[in-house]
């Protein structure tokens, strides 16, 4: 762990919209090769510091830098095909599309072959675990977990180095979120990338971190292993509230 | 999956000897020959509509814009300039092609909602109407009278029909070609999330503009035909009911589907034509009220269109 | 055309543009609202208030009544018809993509037209002996009497909107769905219901525009595109934060129309969409998808 780059350092950020502080001065740096987790309370900014990460929003104030370079306020698209994908909160369904086009569409970005691209899509969705007889289907036609494992196949198959999972365990049964727990882990084993997940459900981060990020209105409150966060009066207290499973 | 492959040339085969069926047996019959004529061209101009409505999933309401905009350029390149039509086309699509971007521009960037671009295609035909009312007159201008292919002016109804047949056949290549490449794909995905397009990788807004560029000179191009069928053209022209007719079939037909755009455009076209001149006298528009009816029904009950229907009874008659 | 003259001119088009402005503005509202609140595209909202002049005028004529008078017996009528139209039509496609939102009310839009085109035909209707068809001189200017009574009348009920917006319960649980409609649920408001009597508020809107309409000219079936255009510009330039800002940009809008009629009457919509695509390059916060 010791010499490793940091693959992403968020450098005071600071976000507001309208009267509301979404983030103020966050500073965080995430090493290369971890899984890592971005917790807090509801509204305390996680959201809208991928967003700023990624793109969708341009921070007030700061800088975000991808493996050293600095990518704040670029466009989406531009940070995505540096290296940086992700996934959404609100599930994005692609209803009129079939699952093997909507990840051959995210494969498109390393080649511009569709057979090329048609390769990495099934291998890419087999790696997350959908089943064959999945893939001809249209969005509409699939559930929910289904819709997750997509979504993610979709990213991973734009071959990122850092990936974001923005509560992509939201709406899940606990037995559907193990398993996307495992899937995250065979991914980041396999693929050797740096993954933060960010996540509502406690059980579900402290589980697959190495390191904790904890965001309260706004402000970056705690950073440290899952057992220093759980420990952590200032976390406890940010948490009143919400139970941690 | 190759890019044409057997299948699609198969029905493509079959289509054709259908038309081509259906123009040897009007032949004699100039006023169906006519109609049949004016149906197939407004297929074009709803398979071509498909490109930015169907597979981008942007609500195009200037079809008719670009399509008077272009053929009359044409024209008067043709009428002032003497430059035949055959090759004027290219200018008319390129005129149609630069004013189209030049609104897609500002529209496209990432973030601004669709519903200012159908506002803007949408206005944009009625301030073009109410401009070359006011530059050109009221007056309908006729085309020369010369004959021939490089005028695109042939002597007969047939082979007129046959022309706009060669213009259907290469925008349904168009259509498959884009379909099955990295644009398709692309354009696809935009339509169904715009958001989760840009996440991996997709510049959303160099995307659309070249689909509205690619929509917008073959609507330019094809539209001196438009004005071949009418002998002449006028302010007129640039009508909203027609724009709102062929982004209302493209979207009966089925997001995306080149045959479910044909299929529709073909269908209510000719019914269309069949209430005009039956009832037209008594309730002008009738035609157009039965498109915006079927526009009402197919949104809420089945989006998914005619496309939809025909993949529901293949699915049901597999089993 | 002496320089005097040229600035009369000049003058009396911004009064009238002041005049239009006010008239945009409740032309506008009706739209602010549907869309602030429901987040809704409704592109029939021009070809309703056509529809709606149409219905008054069939009442001044076989009541002969003065339009403004038989407006407000289409009030009522109108609210229970938005609620009809917002159950039976806006309700079934809140879910689905805009593109099909979009196509739905695009739909409903030209089947309004085409049944007026179809009904009334081409020619433009309009009541004869209006209450308020006169003028009088103010010094060089003319002021119409029903551009100024349309305007005052717009103004008032624009006032009385922003009271009730600010004021009464169903107004603030109305801003409350505009400003966060997750919250607003949290917060117990039946979300459902304020987009019932969102629509129904907008429609009688819709049906003020439409009368006062009918006192000062005509109505024709092709009438809605220039209203949907209007209120659109007034609300892209405006934003969704305030009555007052609606009243501002439409008041805009009525002046620079107005100026654009000295270069030519036909150019008049297209100072408007020509604003329109100014927005779009240097202002487009207003369309920016919220949040």
């Amino acid at each position: 762990m010791s010499g490793a780059r940091a693959i992403l350092r968020v450098d005071g950020v600071s976000k507001r919209f309208g009267g509301v502080v979404a983030l103020d001065n966050v500073s965080l740096e995430v090493e290369d090769g971890g899984i890592y987790g971005l917790i807090g309370p509801n509204g305390s900014g996680k959201t809208t510091l991928f967003n700023c990460i990624t793109g969708v929003y341009k921070p007030d104030k700061g800088r975000v830098f991808f493996d050293g370079r600095d990518i704040t306020g670029l466009q989406p698209h531009v940070i995505a095909r540096l290296g940086v994908a992700r996934t959404w909160q609100k599930v994005r369904p692609f209803r009129n599309i079939k699952v093997i086009d909507a990840v051959i569409a995210g494969g498109l970005l390393k080649t511009s072959s569709i057979s090329e691209a048609g390769k990495i899509a099934e291998e890419t969705l087999e790696l997350v675990g959908v089943a064959r007889e999945e893939w001809g289907k249209l969005g509409s036609e699939i559930s929910l977990m289904e819709h997750k494992l997509v979504d993610l196949a979709r990213a991973i198959a734009t071959k990122p180095r850092l990936l974001l999972l923005d509560e992509i365990a939201a709406g899940l049964r606990p037995h559907e979120q193990e398993r996307l727990a495992e899937v995250i882990r065979r991914v980041w084993r396999e693929r050797g990338l740096t993954i933060i997940v960010v996540e509502h459900v406690m059980k579900f981060v402290m589980s697959l971190s190495r390191k904790i990020f904890v965001l309260h209105e706004g402000r970056l409150i705690a950073e440290g292993t899952p057992e220093e966060i759980a420990s952590n009066p200032k976390v406890i207290e940010a948490y009143l509230g919400i139970k941690p499973a | 999956m190759e890019l044409f492959n057997r299948e699609i040339l198969l029905a493509l085969a079959i289509f054709e000897i259908l038309v081509l069926g259906l123009g040897f047996a009007l032949s004699g019959n100039s006023y169906l020959m006519l109609l049949a004529a004016q149906v197939l061209l407004f297929a074009v101009f709803v398979a071509t509509w498909n490109i930015i409505g169907g597979l981008t999933g942007q609500l195009d309401l200037a079809s008719s814009a670009y399509m008077a905009l272009g053929g009359i350029t044409t024209s008067l390149l043709w009428m002032r300039l003497g430059v035949p039509p055959l090759l004027g086309v290219f200018a008319g699509g390129a005129v149609a092609m630069g004013l189209a971007v030049l609104i897609g521009l500002p529209t496209f960037r990432f973030g601004v909602k669709e519903v200012w671009y159908a506002l803007m295609t949408a206005s944009l035909v009625v301030i073009l109407n109410n401009l070359f009312r006011y530059t050109m007159g009221p007056w309908d201008f006729y085309l020369p009278s010369k004959w021939g292919l490089i005028y695109l002016r042939p002597r007969t109804y047939f082979e007129l029909f046959l022309i706009i047949d060669v213009v259907l056949v290469i925008v349904i290549l168009v259509n498959v070609y884009i379909s099955n490449s990295k644009i398709g794909y692309y354009l696809r995905s935009i339509r169904e999330d715009e958001l989760a397009s840009e996440s991996i990788g997709i510049d959303t807004r160099s995307y659309k503009l070249r689909a509205l560029a690619i929509y917008s000179f073959i609507t330019g191009a094809a539209g001196f035909l438009q004005i071949v069928i009418y002998s002449s053209f006028s302010y007129r022209l640039f009508d909203t009911s027609l724009a709102i007719s062929i982004a209302i079939m493209g979207i009966i037909g089925g997001l995306g589907s080149i045959s479910g755009s044909i299929a529709s455009a073909v269908i209510f076209r000719t019914l269309g034509e069949y209430l005009r001149s039956s009832l037209g006298g008594v309730f002008p528009g009738l035609d157009l009220l039965l498109y915006g009816i079927m526009l009402i029904i197919v949104g809420v009950l089945k989006p998914e269109g005619l496309a939809g229907l025909f993949n529901q009874v293949r699915r049901w008659l597999g089993k | 055309m002496t320089p005097l003259d040229l600035l009369v001119a000049v003058v009396q088009q911004v009064v009238d543009g002041v005049f239009l402005g006010l008239f945009y503005a409740i032309v506008a509202s009706g739209l602010a609202l549907i869309f602030g609140v429901m987040d809704i595209i409704n592109f029939a909202h021009g070809d309703l208030i056509m529809i709606s002049a149409y219905f008054t005028w069939l009442l001044s004529m076989n009541l002969n009544l003065d339009p403004l008078l038989s407006m407000l017996l289409t009030l009522p009528i109108l609210f229970l018809i938005g609620l009809g139209i917002q159950k039976g039509l806006i309700n079934p496609v809140l879910g689905k993509e805009p593109l099909i939102q979009i196509a739905v009310t695009v739909g409903l839009g030209f089947v309004l037209q085409n049944i007026a085109l179809g009904y009334f035909k081409a020619e433009p209707k309009g009541y004869p002996a209006p209450l308020f068809s006169g003028g009088f001189n103010l010094g060089p200017f003319v002021i119409y009497e029903s551009k100024l009574v349309s305007a005052m009348v717009s103004l008032a009920v624009l006032i009385l909107l922003s009271r009730f917006l600010a004021k009464t319960k169903l107004g603030l649980a109305m801003r409350a769905v505009t400003d966060d409609r997750a919250s607003a649920m949290l917060m117990g408001i039946n979300v459902g219901r304020v987009y019932l009597l969102t629509f129904a508020i907008g429609m009688v809107l819709i049906g003020v525009a439409a009368g006062l309409w009918m006192e000062m000219g005509q109505v024709t079936p092709y009438l809605g595109t220039s209203f949907s255009l209007v209120s659109w510009v007034a609300v892209a330039l405006a934003g969704l934060g305030s009555i007052q800002g609606l009243i501002i940009s439409a008041i805009i809008i009525g002046v620079a129309q107005s100026l654009g009629s000295l270069i030519s009457p036909s150019i008049q919509m297209a100072v408007v969409y020509l604003i329109f695509f100014f927005i779009l390059w240097f202002k487009p916060r207003g369309l920016f998808a919220r949040r």
